[in-house]
């Protein structure tokens, strides 16, 4: 890329994809930033990960969404960004799959529980909404021309 | 763009979480260890085994015990799950106090019960830790007998013991 060089047509509709993923995944991060026991719990209800890897991926990865969100709102590395939440939404949905596939019932931890309260998402809601964010943010990983909105890039990120 | 390029992006992107996320935790009042309590053999699962402290030296840790305490007919149960979790089935004679419903049941209670009126508290078994809060919350607004049954109303069902339903 140019440094001079005019945004493209879709520079918009790459900035509304950003901005929404970006949106999703800091509104997601904020319960489980502000209650890491309770994201351990859910965790925990999984059933796949090691009990000693529980109580750290309830501290880190709330921050990792969180971080990754601010960057796709910020425009900070917006590709790398994009990568990480496209490996997180694939990860995600092959949790959701694999207790679907079993049978087990599980929190997706991804609302207040107030929230929650109002409508139980069932996991097939859950793959649903992940696909739909996953269509959204893999044209951000592989948009290669000049973006808009972006404070802190290297040519081509 | 390089792959190099963007793989130094991911990983200061990770780095930069993963450094907030560590300092974030071990200042906020919330913070957690980063090893939790999860082996449902040795007692309830927890992130936080000090939260739960307190009422740890209070557990009834087998249901034939709770039910010998149910049998004598002197100890009341408390159920601390949902009240449509309750409904749906309780230990007989048992009421229900759901914890996020404390502060406006426990007047009940106290003019009900005297303090050292002999109290169990149950929850989903080892995987909720409500009983334990509960028996926190109790303990200080004065009741002094509380134990917590620890594998709860699945223990007690799952050993053939008699359930109520509303």
């Amino acid at each position: 890329m140019k440094p001079n060089e005019a945004f493209g047509r879709l520079a918009w509709i790459e900035l509304l994809l950003r901005w929404s993923v970006g949106l999703a995944f800091v509104l997601a991060s904020l319960h489980k930033v502000a209650h890491p026991a309770d994201f351990a719990q859910i965790v925990y209800s999984y059933q796949l990960f090691p009990a000693y890897t529980i109580n750290l991926i309830a501290i880190v990865m709330p921050f990792v969404e969180l971080v990754t969100g601010l960057a796709l709102l910020a425009g900070v590395y917006p590709r790398a960004a994009a990568s990480i939440v496209n490996g997180l939404l694939v990860t995600f949905m092959f949790i959701i799959a694999v207790n679907l596939m079993r049978g087990h019932d599980f929190d997706c931890g991804c609302f207040p529980t107030f929230i929650s309260r109002l409508y139980t998402d069932s996991p097939t809601n859950m793959l649903i909404r992940n696909t739909i964010l996953l269509a959204c943010s893999l044209p951000v990983m592989l948009y290669r021309r000049r973006r808009r909105g972006v404070i802190f890039s290297t040519a081509g990120s | 763009m390089k792959a190099i390029d963007l793989i130094k992006q991911i990983f200061l992107l990770l780095s930069a979480a993963l450094v907030l996320a560590l300092g974030v935790n071990a200042v906020s009042p919330r913070g957690i260890p980063w090893y939790g309590q999860w082996d449902e053999a040795q007692g309830v699962v927890t992130a936080d085994q000090a939260v739960l402290q307190p009422t740890l030296d209070f557990e009834i840790p087998d249901a034939s015990t709770a039910q010998r305490l149910h049998a004598s007919g002197q100890v009341l149960f408390i159920d601390s799950r949902t009240a449509a979790d309750f409904r749906e089935g309780h230990i007989p004679g048992a009421v229900s106090l759901p914890v996020g419903e404390f502060d406006r049941q426990i007047e009940a209670l106290q003019t009900r019960y005297d303090s050292t009126h002999p109290i169990v508290t149950y929850c989903s078994g080892r995987s909720c830790q409500d009983s334990h809060i509960l028996a926190q919350r109790l303990f200080e607004v004065g009741f002094e007998n509380v134990s917590v049954f620890i594998d709860g109303y699945p223990g007690w069902s799952g050993e053939g013991y008699p359930v109520e339903t509303e």
